[in-house]
């Protein structure tokens, strides 16, 4: 029975580490899912020594990335190349209905954790495997990081300048998404299981193929390609009259443009006699490429008299498509942002209380039952008796683990 | 609620209607028309969705001529109804089926009440103004079928300033601060070109979210409103930054394609007209695997270049003795000859490397499909694969209110005189009537 939350009354076993699977995890806790992370003993998951890290100082509980990709987890520490640490696994599993996992390929098996073993152990566990290039195919056993990815996969050829090399986005995103297409992919395969009643499956999620067939420039190019055999290449933003990042004044204001929505670009300015002139009043004279410079000089003094938020505004009053290319700091400063409360404070031994980002979705349940507050991240280690008691595994027993360098 | 099943999908014999406009809504009905859901497109012949059949209702041929994939028809031609032709609907709607009702009318309220009664889930992703006028909200949808999972996804959320802020990815995105971390280093914002990853992240959150919403539907015997504001759920995407500013007060800046702490790192030229290499160094040994690469074994041990951090201060100078070693390079031999030495390395891919690629290919990512206005093109195939599950696409995409008979008739059970009545008051069509 479902209580609070969708998943509440799942578990998930999480083989994952660094970006991409912890992400995955954390959005299947974030809904109720019961999540035990698996670490390797003594360092943990290796995210946990990557920055931002609190004041600068490195250590095991003090990276932000980590902080934030495992809020709600359970960490158990246990040494996967033992047998023991093996049969363990093969023992959570059992009580589990998920298991997510990012190794390289070939690992699981080279583990004993084969899908064959894991679903010896459990018939009905969804098992996914997140990986660079997937589990098969050519580039299988290729190395990838995040700007190789994105280059082969994403839509970076078209990122960037014409004038410029292509241009990786921003941060870890090509992982990110990844990792939420994994949490997507386990859920389904949970309803599979439970609505179907079928046997448990191997999900084969590839960072590779989640960015060539992600609905951003990157898919939309390939089909427009497809029908008219055109390579996009990069732009220039200012392709379109009225289009472009333009200066304000307190930064950089983005607006779409070109002669569907320009119309409202010049109202929105307050030019409207623009309109009467004969080259501004039909659709196919706006749409003259000589109208892009012309239009800069009427667009440029407005815009840098006033700031983002101002322009914003204005726009959303004209239904002008723009945006403020804010900071990190606007972003925690924005009002929309502040009135619906989105960031979350979590208080950790470490760091103290922090602001995180909020909730991807929320279920409204009624006013009776808001959303909950996030767990902080656990120290590595942390609940490693409490889920081994929860698998009948007795107190001697677990000192014998210890004593071996098990857990 | 779906009877008629021929071969078995997981999410078969659920029914969704769909709502949803652009990118981010679609990309979410897209997997679960995938993976055998019934997706039942809600359109209608008296409003033109721009940006979804096309950016306008009838472009040119010299408009679709232009640049620019958001106007891309097949052979380039818009055709005589180019709402069914254009690239990025066809990108999304296979396996899904269109009809048509205008909402703006009692009568077509009707007809959506009537769905709503025999569906599973509802979903769109309009500025919650677009919905207040055709009455669509949680307290009507709910007090039909008590039920249903309804999955709204306004740009910023329902509630607050921005609530009927209108915007597309790109602009949300500047709103989050992609644009702080995305960009050349030393240059300005107007450089950065966008990508619209957040439409992505929107999509797959809501396909996400509707899962979660339907077991919890199953095991509760209720229904369930979800809201996914895309803004928010796309700043999950620059978490890491996020807390380097919440934990430090650091605020993020362009770095190009550099990475913060290894070297070198970088995009580089290679042989022909923009081709491209991404090339990571992230280790000592990956240096050294470089240097004899590139035909510089004499760097490999020179004491200059022996730490990240050196080589992150000499990053201009070994940038260019990259350069001039791939600029003479095939893209794909390069890639090759790196990653056999062990480093990350990848072609930035156009469009047409990505369909001759030897492991899209050999996993099936595309499938082809034969469209009644578009003729046979290759789509993209489901985001991931499953062992078990043996699948493919059902049909091309709908054209817009091929599946009028199908939801008026069989599922409404309109008879041909009411049928008509409806083709006679702007509800049921295959052209627009604007």
């Amino acid at each position: 029975m479902v209580g609070i939350m969708p998943l509440d009354d799942v578990t998930v076993v999480d083989l994952t580490h660094y970006t991409a699977g912890p992400f995955a995890t954390r959005i299947l806790s974030d809904y109720g899912a019961n999540v035990i992370k698996v670490e390797r003993p003594i360092t943990g998951d290796p995210a946990r020594m990557l920055p931002p890290f609190y004041e600068d100082e490195p250590g095991l509980e003090r990276s932000g990335l980590f902080l934030w990709l495992n809020t709600n987890k359970r960490s158990i520490t246990i040494d996967l190349k033992k047998d023991e640490g093996r049969d363990l696994v093969l023992e959570l599993v059992k009580n589990s209905q998920i298991l997510v996992e990012n190794f390289s390929p070939g690992t699981m098996d080279a583990l004993g954790l084969s899908p064959t073993k894991l679903l010896e152990a459990n018939p009905k566990l969804i098992i996914t495997s997140l990986s660079n290039y997937g589990q098969t195919g050519p580039y299988r056993d290729y190395i990838g990081n995040e700007l190789n990815l994105y280059g082969m996969g994403g839509s970076m050829i078209g990122a960037g300048n014409v004038d410029h090399e292509p241009l990786k986005t921003a941060g870890r995103m090509v992982n990110y998404h990844a990792g939420y297409v994994a949490a997507l992919a386990s859920a389904l395969g949970l309803y599979t299981v439970e609505e179907r009643n079928e046997q448990g499956d191997h999900i084969d999620v590839s960072i590779f193929e989640t960015a060539t067939h992600s609905i951003d420039m990157r898919l939309n190019r390939l089909m427009g390609y497809q029908y008219t055999g055109r390579l996009a290449g990069r732009q220039s933003q200012a392709s379109a009259v009225g289009s472009g990042v333009h200066p304000c004044a307190d930064g950089y204001f983005l607006i779409t443009g070109g002669a569907r929505f320009i119309p409202n670009i010049i109202k929105m300015i307050g030019m409207d006699e623009l309109l009467d002139q004969e080259e501004w009043s039909t659709p196919e004279g706006r749409a003259h490429p000589d109208r892009i410079d012309e239009f800069l000089p009427h667009l440029i003094p407005w815009t840098l008299a006033r700031t983002k938020e101002e322009i914003r505004k204005e726009a959303e009053k004209h239904a002008v498509l723009g945006g403020p290319m804010n900071t990190i700091e606007d972003l925690m400063n924005n009002e929309q942002f502040i009135d619906r409360e989105y960031f979350q404070e979590i208080d950790h031994p470490e760091t103290g209380p922090i602001k995180y980002p909020g909730y991807h979705f929320t279920l409204h349940r009624g006013e009776d039952q808001p959303m909950p507050d996030r767990n902080r991240a656990p120290l590595l280690g942390e609940h490693s008796e409490e889920i081994l008691a929860e698998i009948g595994v007795s107190k001697s027993e677990i000192e014998k683990l210890k004593t071996k360098n098990v857990i | 609620m779906v009877s008629n099943n021929s071969k078995t999908l997981p999410l078969d014999g659920l029914r969704v209607l769909d709502l949803t406009v652009v990118w981010a809504g679609p990309y979410a009905t897209q997997i679960f028309g995938d993976w055998g859901a019934e997706i039942i497109r809600v359109e209608s012949i008296k409003h033109f969705p721009s940006t979804t059949r096309g950016m306008v209702m009838r472009p040119t041929k010299e408009m679709v001529s232009q640049k620019g994939s958001l106007s891309a028809y097949p052979d380039r031609d818009p055709g005589k109804r180019p709402w069914n032709r254009t690239a990025s609907f066809n990108a999304h709607a296979r396996n899904k089926k269109s009809m048509t009702v205008d909402m703006t009318k009692p009568e077509g309220q009707k007809v959506f009440d009537d769905l709503l009664r025999i569906s599973d889930a509802v979903i769109e992703n309009n500025v919650p103004v677009s919905m207040d006028r055709i009455n669509v909200n949680w307290e009507r949808v709910s007090k039909i079928n008590p039920k249903i999972v309804m999955l709204r996804m306004p740009g910023f959320g329902l509630d607050g300033p921005y609530e009927n802020y209108r915007t597309f990815g790109s602009h949300m995105a500047g709103v989050v601060g992609h644009y702080s971390v995305m960009g050349y280093e030393g240059e300005s914002p107007d450089m950065t070109g966008n990508t619209l990853t957040a439409d992505a992240a929107g999509g797959a959150g809501a396909a996400l979210a509707l899962a979660a919403g339907i077991r919890y539907r199953n095991h509760n015997d209720k229904g369930i409103f979800i809201e996914i504001a895309t803004a928010e759920n796309f700043a999950n995407y620059l978490g890491d930054r996020i807390l380097d500013y919440t934990v430090n007060n650091r605020l993020a800046s362009p770095v190009g394609n550099r990475d913060l702490s290894d070297a070198p790192q970088g995009v580089y030229r290679c042989k022909g007209e923009d081709r491209w290499i991404g090339i990571s160094v992230n280790s000592d040994t990956q240096w050294e695997a470089l240097c004899k690469v590139i035909g510089r074994n004499d760097l490999s041990k020179d004491p200059k270049y022996s730490t990240s951090s050196q080589r992150h201060s000499l990053h201009d100078t070994i940038d260019q003795l990259i350069e001039s070693w791939s600029e003479g390079m095939d893209a794909q031999i390069a890639m090759k000859d790196l990653q056999s030495a062990g480093i990350p390395a990848g072609v930035v891919m156009n469009e047409e490397d990505a369909f001759s690629d030897p492991h899209l290919d050999e996993i099936g990512f595309w499938e082809t499909l034969e469209g009644a206005e578009t003729g046979k093109n290759a789509y993209t195939s489901t985001l991931w694969k499953t062992a078990l599950t043996d699948r493919s696409h059902k049909r091309a995409a709908p054209l817009l209110g091929e599946d009028n008979e199908y939801v008026y008739k069989e599922l409404l059970g309109f008879d041909e005189d009411k049928y008509a009545e409806f083709e006679s008051t702007g509800h049921i069509g295959m052209d627009y009537d604007i």
